[in-house]
């Protein structure tokens, strides 16, 4: 551990890795109740074109992926609203697009052996200047869900009556769009574009297995995140592996330790229940009666 | 201001997928009106609650919320809309009470956290629907007729005028049926009107001051209640 400390990138790289664990399933928790679990994958797909053209224009790539993911982000929301039988495809044309878009441009620039770092991310790369930029991006997107939050829950369970409580209906699902954007720029570093999106959906999935309500779903999922970005990426500095799909790994087997335990969990209550039922039904029949 | 009614849609037609679902619909909604829609399954009274809220388009004629467009009405807060049942969604989990709460939203600002009034709008929606020892609880995890109650709870949490439910009898128990007859009651008592879509009325017959009978998207027959005892 203070061996793994002694180093600057590591350091960075550990407080990244808290910082992705807090924001990506925050706002995965919104993604995932609306269906949209592989919008942080189309996105990463997107991302990789900014990448290509950051490069090209030697500006920055960090830059670049998030004007096109966020750009992206945006089409997909205004695809999504205008044509509801053909955007699945449309949808899948982007993703496409954006891979082979990033691919070609990255070649074009030389960079190809880079590539590999964006899909699946490279902490020894990491510099304090980037360490900045994800720090400013992760308390926009906290900030975001902190202030929305309430707003973007409603969205999520019933579009109908979000529209019926006068909320912006379109706006929200844009943001919640750009903010999950945001979330995969925040997160390519350590993890890749290509892994992005399974720090968005595993840690929900996994706490979901455990919990009653939304919020403490969303903390449960911020918690694993954290645990499972930390550790992962210490145990790829241990064992020399690539960080992301480390990480990943991890918060799929704690995954399938929440579902085990959800299991267990879920028996023991019905269990109970039925033994408390009978005297609540008896009750409730002598106020009906 | 009174004499401007919550709802009034004139020859209203609504076009879903090529087909004409609701074919030239007038109605009048008065505030303190308690209406029940009436028809068959597919007889448009779905269609009809929303589009008297906006959230479907008219092809034809027109709607108002208090006297505007649907689109350019901002008052929401004076409105609550109960749908048919609470969707999955991606199956993230939300309490019985996070679910209720939602439906203030309407009346709070972004910039403030809920406040005490807002907590106790809640527990007084609770209360009224009987589902206040539940308030924990997974919503989603609740007998059909108690999600039907959370539904209710949240538009009765955000203290609208207006109610408008649909079909907030489908498939519901017994203690379910007697807590939303309940409330009806003292939506009644209060004087808020209420819409409703129903296949039949059951015990909330003598609550209700309209009823409307629609098939094939056509408003068929009106009859107003006599009020047994006013």
């Amino acid at each position: 551990m203070s061996e793994m400390l002694s180093y600057e990138f590591m350091r960075i790289a550990l407080v990244m890795a808290v910082l992705i664990g807090l924001t990506a399933p925050a706002v995965g928790t919104f993604v995932v109740q609306r269906r949209l679990s592989l919008l942080g994958d189309g996105i990463g797909h997107i991302a990789l074109t900014g990448i290509g053209l950051g490069l090209l224009t030697s500006t920055s790539p960090t830059l670049g992926a998030l004007a096109v993911s966020v750009l992206g982000a945006i089409a997909i929301e205004v695809l999504r609203a205008r044509s509801r039988s053909g955007a699945d495809v449309v949808l899948a044309l982007l993703f496409y697009g954006g891979l082979a878009g990033g691919v070609v441009l990255t070649n074009a620039q030389g960079g190809g052996a880079n590539l590999q770092s964006y899909l699946f991310g490279s902490i020894s790369s990491v510099q304090a200047s980037d360490l900045y930029v994800v720090a400013g991006l992760a308390v926009a997107v906290l900030g975001i869900v902190a202030l929305f939050g309430r707003e973007m829950f409603l969205l999520c369970q019933d579009e109908d009556v979000a529209r019926t409580a006068g909320l912006p209906v379109r706006f929200l699902s844009v943001l919640i769009a750009v903010t999950a954007a945001v979330t995969v720029v925040i997160a390519m570093r350590a993890i890749g574009l290509l892994l992005v999106s399974a720090l968005m959906v595993v840690p929900v999935a996994a706490a979901q297995q455990l919990t009653r309500g939304f919020r403490s779903t969303m903390l449960l999922a911020m918690g694993t995140g954290v645990l499972s970005a930390v550790t992962g990426l210490a145990g790829s500095f241990q064992y020399d592996l690539p960080p992301g799909p480390s990480i990943v790994l991890l918060a799929l087997a704690v995954f399938v330790a929440a579902v085990l335990a959800g299991a267990v969990l879920r028996r023991r209550r019905t269990v109970t229940a039925a033994a408390v039922r009978p005297s609540v039904e008896a009750e409730a029949e002598v106020a009906g009666g | 201001m009174n004499d401007v009614p919550p709802f009034a849609m004139t020859g209203g037609r609504v076009r879903l997928d090529g087909r004409e679902v609701l074919r030239g619909v007038d109605l009048r909604v008065g505030a303190g009106d308690r209406v029940a829609l009436l028809g068959p399954n597919g007889a448009g009274k779905s269609t009809l609650v929303k589009a008297l809220l906006g959230l479907l388009p008219l092809s034809e004629g027109r709607t108002e919320i208090y006297g505007a467009p649907p689109s350019r009405f901002r008052d929401w807060k004076r409105v609550g809309y109960v749908p048919q049942r609470l969707p999955m969604g991606g199956g993230v989990p939300a309490t019985v009470r996070e679910v209720v709460a939602s439906g203030r939203v309407a009346r709070q600002s972004r910039w403030r956290p809920s406040s005490a009034a807002d907590r106790a709008a809640v527990d007084r929606a609770l209360e009224a629907v009987g589902l206040a020892d539940r308030a924990r609880d997974s919503a989603h995890l609740l007998s059909g007729g108690q999600q039907q109650r959370v539904l209710i709870a949240r538009a009765l949490a955000g203290e609208p005028e207006v109610f408008v439910m649909d079909e907030p009898t489908a498939g519901v128990d017994a203690a379910s049926q007697a807590a939303l007859a309940a409330t009806l009651g003292s939506l009644a008592a209060q004087g808020r009107t209420v819409v409703l879509v129903a296949h039949g009325l059951g015990p909330m017959e003598d609550l209700i001051t309209r009823t409307i009978h629609l098939d094939h998207g056509r408003i068929l027959r009106e009859e107003t209640a006599m009020r047994k005892s006013a």
